[in-house]
């Protein structure tokens, strides 16, 4: 009896000691599965910083339902190898939900790891596979492919009145998953595809394919790879001499793209919703604003804003549920009508995938700026 | 016709550096039967370094030209130098040791190379600055080619024949031909065994270094993985031509290089690897030695 009273009494004393909430109850432990290291280094270290930071935040505020909110990160270097490590020591970490992966593959990889341990998963990601086996812990932050696809035939075709669309890929699910679609997407719109052909991610020796392409004479080029082959990939088209416009698929779109692609960037065409500093919502800029003034630089990405949205309907579905039970965290995202997310307002449907997807075209000029391209922006 | 040149050149330029990479391999094989896994990484360390001292001084109103040749002059003493470094810390304490504990030996180097790029210049993909070099495009029978390929090309040729005459027309290279063959009969012989083993651990990192270098300048661009892809290609490319032969190496690079072009341009570009290895593994079939690799009775 005056043990429990001596324990009680020490426990109120640590409550009062430490300002109340923060040692009231263990942390509530968000992980983050992202290429910290590697080809997509700079995009998983946005991931990253970008939880972080919405954590830092909402602690400064007293956390959630009374607990400290805590981020443990593992490296999948992008690969799926890594990815499927990182998902069981997150899993065993007892992680309420994860944010990233930044590639479909290694999201694909971890996927079933998190559906099993009951993890909720946000990523990036927007391979079809990641929907196919229904699982309930799946939330992916990005508008789905099938949403860029029909929005890149429609460019290519109908606002760009292209006669002769050769369509190049690497070999990961995410741009194979996208070139597919865009190809059937142009032709159900009566487009020509000249020709589908692939390069392999990383070998930056694009030169004998694009000699084979050029010699089909496309009016345009869509790749629906990755920014460090994008820019190279648009280095080697003025190289040989190559008149085709370069059209990218969203993962085009990174500050590297122009550094790479040199004096060729200009012109260039990239698909995708808009980037980080240009996004029009409050909450947007305000998120910016705070990412600039503790890291120093802007997101990499716009993916950075997607996962960060991932990590914001999270925290939302802790603090209305007023709960980390998986089921009843999974019920609440499935059935909410629409979240004001920094990319815009959207829902996620029952597979998981997301609804709303504000595509724009941007063209990129030689100093590597972007400019709005279509839909013209309303004055 | 134009897209037949064009794939000559595109094969000719990848080649010519597969090939300058390929000499480090075959070089320290011939000498130490070893390979050295590290080779790759050392070459794109001069990537790197050149990348550092171009970054540097851009926009300082200095001819390009001039800092690239002094780029280049420097990643080549700096890759020495940690070839040198290399042979002495982590080959010679094994060299009487069994041989797995040597290939043990050179994996290790090659990630903590590898991983050594990784911190000191960070993990993103790094961009050289652009317009060191003239933009001048030729147009060759329908095929553009421009001032960096033929640069690139006509620069592995002519360190090609430099090496090939220095290994087979003067007296250092007799005794490097020497220890190539048998290293204790040499050594009866008066040669220095030693200083042979040194001389290849600068010669070839330091054609490494301009191979790599030559990879930054053409693509603009470094990453720290970037030795693993190249460090493959080049070592099959020796393997092709028959490790331990210089003008092996040279031929292998090439035909590698044109291989390739010609798979992804005329086949298919998903299988251009595939169609490469698969030819590859074809002429090993028949000739298991490489193109010019001699059948060398096994020393017992």
């Amino acid at each position: 009896m005056s043990r429990k009273f001596l324990l009680g009494a020490a426990a109120a004393a640590a409550f009062v000691a430490t300002g109340g909430v923060a040692m009231a109850a263990p942390p509530i432990l968000i992980g983050v599965q992202a290429p910290i290291t590697g080809t997509y280094a700079d995009e998983g270290q946005g991931i990253q910083k970008a939880v972080q930071l919405l954590a830092d935040e909402q602690n400064a505020k007293g956390g959630l339902l009374g607990r400290k909110i805590e981020v443990k990160a593992c490296d999948d270097e992008g690969t799926a190898s890594q990815a499927a490590i990182c998902a069981r020591q997150l899993v065993d970490a007892h992680v309420v939900a994860v944010i990233g992966s930044y590639t479909s593959g290694a999201a694909l990889a971890a996927e079933p790891i998190y559906a099993r341990a009951n993890v909720l998963q946000s990523s990036d990601g927007t391979s079809n596979q990641l929907l196919e086996r229904g699982y309930q812990t799946w939330f992916g932050n990005a508008p789905p492919n099938s949403a860029e696809a029909v929005f890149t035939a429609n460019y290519l075709v109908n606002v760009r009145h292209f006669k002769r669309i050769a369509v190049l890929t690497d070999h990961s699910s995410f741009a194979t998953g996208l070139a597919d679609e865009v190809e059937k997407d142009v032709k159900a719109v009566h487009g020509n595809v000249v020709d589908k052909a692939f390069i392999n991610a990383g070998s930056q020796n694009f030169t004998p394919v694009l000699t084979q392409i050029k010699s089909l004479n496309p009016d345009v080029l869509y790749f629906s790879g990755y920014y460090s082959d994008g820019g190279l990939i648009r280095a080697q088209m003025q190289q040989l001499g190559m008149k085709a416009v370069f059209v990218g698929g969203d993962a085009n779109q990174n500050v590297s793209f122009g550094k790479i692609a040199g004096s060729a960037a200009a012109g260039s065409v990239i698909l995708n919703v808009p980037a980080p500093q240009d996004l029009p919502y409050p909450a947007a800029k305000q998120f910016v604003a705070a990412y600039k003034a503790k890291y120093g630089a802007l997101p990499p990405s716009v993916y950075t804003l997607t996962n960060a949205d991932g990590m914001r309907a999270i925290m939302q579905a802790i603090a209305e549920t007023k709960s980390t039970d998986p089921k009843k965290l999974e019920g609440y995202l499935h059935h909410l009508k629409s979240f004001q997310g920094l990319t815009g307002t959207f829902a996620w449907n029952a597979r998981g995938e997301r609804t709303g997807s504000p595509f724009v075209a941007f063209e990129v000029d030689a100093q590597g700026n972007y400019s709005i391209l279509y839909p013209k922006p309303a004055h | 016709m134009g897209t037949f040149v064009q794939q000559v050149f595109n094969g000719l330029t990848v080649g010519g550096i597969y090939a300058l990479i390929a000499l480090g391999y075959t070089m320290v094989y011939g000498v130490m039967r070893l390979i050295n896994f590290a080779h790759g990484d050392l070459c794109i360390l001069g990537a790197f370094i050149g990348l550092t001292l171009l970054s540097g001084a851009a926009g300082s109103g200095h001819p390009g030209v001039a800092l690239l040749l002094l780029a280049f002059v420097l990643a080549i003493a700096v890759v020495a130098a940690a070839g040198v470094l290399l042979e002495f810390v982590a080959y010679r304490p094994l060299r009487r040791a069994d041989r797995l504990a040597a290939v043990v030996s050179a994996l290790g180097a090659s990630v903590l190379i590898e991983n050594g790029i990784m911190i000191v210049w960070g993990p993103n993909v790094h961009v050289f600055p652009s317009g060191l070099l003239p933009e001048t495009v030729w147009h060759v029978a329908g095929a553009a080619i421009t001032f960096v390929q033929v640069l690139i090309i006509l620069a592995s040729v002519v360190l090609m024949a430099a090496l090939y005459v220095f290994v087979h027309h003067t007296k250092f290279g007799t005794a490097i031909r020497a220890a190539a063959i048998d290293q204790d009969t040499a050594r009866l012989m008066g040669i220095n065994v030693n200083r042979v083993i040194v001389t290849v651990f600068v010669v070839g990192p330091a054609l490494g270094a301009i191979g790599g270098l030559f990879v930054g300048v053409y693509y603009r661009e470094a990453y720290f993985t970037m030795g693993w892809v190249y460090g493959l290609y080049a070592f099959i490319a020796a393997i092709l031509g028959g490790i331990g032969n210089i003008p092996g190496a040279m031929l292998g690079g090439v035909l590698l290089g044109l291989f390739n072009a010609f798979a992804a341009g005329y086949i298919s570009s998903s299988w251009q690897d595939a169609i490469t290895f698969a030819l590859l593994i074809g002429i090993l079939l028949v000739r298991p030695t490489g193109l010019l690799g001699e059948r060398v009775a096994e020393k017992v």
